[in-house]
């Protein structure tokens, strides 16, 4: 096929057929940001004049360490959220990858956990974590560990939310998981099986490298989700006990809708976008990386 | 077959209804007014019964009630609705937010309500009594769920530990250490527990002597009251381990407050009024109130709501509210509302009526709350109150009692907080 075929008929085309994409664009996602970075240099709160307050908010976040408290607390979560929902859901999906109605009812019980929504998981798991009839808590009890209190304790009450968010997504991602694997072929592993490979050799030295790209995918998606986390805390601990479980997108909302505060939630926003384009960067470069690795391996 | 300029036609017209839509406020039919509302469980449906029983006794006027969520959601609902002209024509806002929401001038003035109902109102839970100054101001809140922080106690524990409620501070903490059951380390009965809480706080402040806001407007935080208060909180949870803080947050807490007393996890809590009826109801022992200990006077908060009408409205809608409002506020009506659902009664005339009937001799523990309002300190009319509130003292408060920062120090940050934007 020559160059000139290529070339579209009239000049506008192209724009044209970008044209919707930009507009959902534009109007979804730019204007907002714009609109949050201009209403980030007023003091704002809906009812009264807005007063341009220039780069206080900024000043005032960055003071008293609010961000770097966010920061710590949203990547602290996320990490729990994506290493422990990848690695059960690698897991599982190993485990589970073969045929059979039973394998498959368990599969599908698991991924159960993922269609259901944040709040009924937060309700549930409110009532599992009770410090004094939580099912889990009696079982503490029964072994000895004494009364453990979940949600109340500022040390544990981040990490008990991340454990419930790796409950619901684990499914998620050992469906993706499964799905790589299916897609590694048989003779593969066959012939590594037939050169002597144990099962632990034959995952570690093919399924491992040929699921890299899955793996990222993972990875990505458990993190956007992740750092969307807001229901659950809403419900089982409104970013308490001692601002323990306020995460970024939590702080927003707290900010706007229980403070009032509409300049100073922009530029929280602005800060967590910031927050958000150095992550992709860095997820992206990740992403480049070991999809190189496994079309050079699978070549 | 759709071209495109038709197709340009329908997007241009459809972004322009979208842009004029916008702009109008929603109308209701001739008649209805929208009632947007924070109650809920048993109070929600009190209300219903009420609107359902205004709509019967007349026709004129029809009320289309909405949940909005507890009263800090209720309030952003309403903020928003403000905004983009789609208020409701009557909601309801806590005291802390009335004087903020007044100064904001988007609060419709009620005098014509008539001197028949504002003559009639309880004064401390009036707006007059309520604020510093209240009555020197423009009317913009009639109340109707009014309360105070009040003591439950579980009775048969008092009864079988020879205990009575405490009127002191050291009383009480005497009272929680006795209440306690400990299987060695573990306590498996608190002797108390209250939500850790601004309400409370303002409640222990004003019982120590000070005031959250000083008369010439400086926000002094009670000052050493304030920090006596949290230190009380601090030795019975910390040291005495007689305080369970409930877990949660705003709302969150005092439900679980009242579940561990209603479980008998605990023998008192400081809740407001509001509950009375829900925990004599739901209670499987002999429920008592008494007042909030004093400690160098007596002092409560008032709290609960005031009915507002957001500007905006049409005059007829505006009408309209009125006549409901002036029902609502009715002897009949207020006391109907406080009998069912444990809110004080906020008509004079109603408040006679049920002393005539013998209520209070038939329901003791609404004496005790109806007894206890002559110790109710008004608040400050502050247009910052709100923010005092919601984010420099309560985020605070649990730094302090669970994590048992120093008090002043933390009473201190939360007064350099209300300092810049």
């Amino acid at each position: 096929m020559s160059e000139a075929s290529l070339a579209p008929v009239r000049a506008r085309h192209p724009y044209l057929l970008l044209l919707p994409t930009a507009l959902v664009l534009g109007v979804f996602f730019i204007y907002p940001v714009a609109v949050a970075l201009y209403r980030s240099f007023f003091a704002w709160d809906l009812l009264t004049d807005p007063q341009f307050v220039g780069t206080a908010h900024y000043s005032r976040l960055l003071a008293q360490g609010a961000v770097a408290g966010l920061v710590s607390r949203t990547l602290a979560y996320s990490l729990v959220v994506v290493l422990g929902a990848g690695s059960l859901g690698l897991l599982l999906a190993v485990l589970l990858n073969r045929p059979g109605r039973l394998y498959a009812f368990v599969r599908g019980s698991i991924f159960s956990a993922y269609i259901v929504s944040w709040v009924a998981v937060a309700l549930l798991w409110l009532w599992i974590l009770d410090p004094d009839a939580g099912v889990l808590s009696r079982a503490a009890t029964g072994l000895g560990l004494g009364r453990i209190d979940w949600l109340g304790d500022p040390d544990l009450a981040l990490y008990s939310l991340a454990g419930v968010s790796v409950w619901k997504i684990t499914g998620y991602a050992m469906v993706i998981f499964l799905a790589g694997l299916q897609d590694i072929p048989k003779s593969v592993l066959e012939a590594a099986a037939l050169d002597g490979a144990t099962a632990w050799r034959r995952f570690w030295h093919v399924t491992w490298p040929l699921l890299r790209p899955t793996t990222v995918f993972v990875g990505t998606t458990s993190l956007i989700m992740s750092f969307q986390a807001f229901d659950i805390v809403r419900v089982m601990t409104q970013g308490g006990p001692i601002e323990s479980t306020t995460v970024f997108v939590y702080a927003i909302y707290e900010q706007v809708f229980m403070n009032l505060r509409v300049g100073r939630a922009s530029a929280l926003t602005m800060v967590f976008f910031v927050f958000l384009l150095v992550l992709t960067a860095f997820q992206l470069w990740l992403w480049r990386r070991f999809s190189g690795r496994r079309t050079m391996g699978g070549s | 077959m759709l071209t495109r300029r038709t197709l340009s036609g329908l997007i241009a017209g459809a972004l322009g209804a979208a842009a004029v839509g916008g702009c109008n406020r929603k109308r209701l039919p001739p008649g209805h007014i929208s009632l947007w509302f924070s109650y809920g469980g048993r109070n929600r449906k009190v209300l219903l019964e009420l609107v359902k029983q205004f709509h019967r006794e007349q026709h004129a006027v029809r009320v289309v009630p909405t949940f909005q969520g507890d009263y800090f959601e209720g309030l952003t609902k309403l903020r928003t609705g403000l905004y983009v002209e789609q208020a409701p024509t009557v909601t309801h806002v806590i005291g802390e937010a009335l004087p903020y929401l007044a100064e904001a001038q988007v609060l419709e003035p009620l005098e014509d309500i008539g001197s028949e109902v504002i003559d009639d109102l309880v004064p401390a839970l009036s707006q007059a009594g309520t604020f510093v100054g209240g009555g020197d101001r423009p009317l913009v809140g009639l109340p109707f769920n009014r309360s105070t922080p009040v003591a439950y106690y579980n009775k048969s524990i008092f009864r079988q530990l020879g205990l009575r409620p405490p009127k002191t501070w050291a009383e009480l903490r005497s009272a929680a250490r006795s209440a306690c059951l400990r299987d060695s380390e573990r306590t498996t009965r608190f002797g108390f527990s209250c939500p850790v809480d601004w309400w409370f706080w303002v409640a222990m402040v004003g019982q120590a002597g000070g005031e959250v806001v000083a008369p010439n407007g400086e926000v002094t935080l009670g000052d050493q009251a304030g920090v006596r208060a949290l230190r009380l909180w601090q030795t019975m949870v910390h040291d005495e381990r007689s305080m369970k803080p409930p877990p949660g947050r705003d709302y969150n807490a005092w439900e679980a407050a009242n579940n561990d007393f209603l479980a008998g996890r605990v023998a008192m809590i400081w809740t407001s009024t509001a509950f009375l009826r829900y925990l004599e109801d739901n209670a499987p022992f002999a429920v008592g109130t008494a007042p909030l200990p004093s400690q160098q006077r007596a002092a409560v908060p008032t709290g609960g709501t005031f009915f507002v009408v957001p500007k905006g409205a049409r005059p007829e809608e505006r009408t309209a509210a009125m006549t409901f409002l002036r029902w609502m506020m009715a002897p009949a009506q207020a006391n109907a509302w406080a009998t069912r659902t444990g809110y004080m009664t906020v008509s004079k005339r109603g408040r006679a009526k049920l002393a005539q009937d013998g209520f209070f001799a038939q329901h003791p523990n609404d004496r005790v709350t109806v007894d206890q309002l002559k110790h109710a300190r008004p608040w400050p009319w502050a247009t910052q109150l709100l923010r005092i509130q919601r984010e420099a003292v309560q985020p605070r408060l649990e730094a302090a009692v669970l994590a048992r920062r120093d008090a002043a120090t933390v009473l201190d940050e939360a007064r350099k907080s209300l300092e810049g934007v």
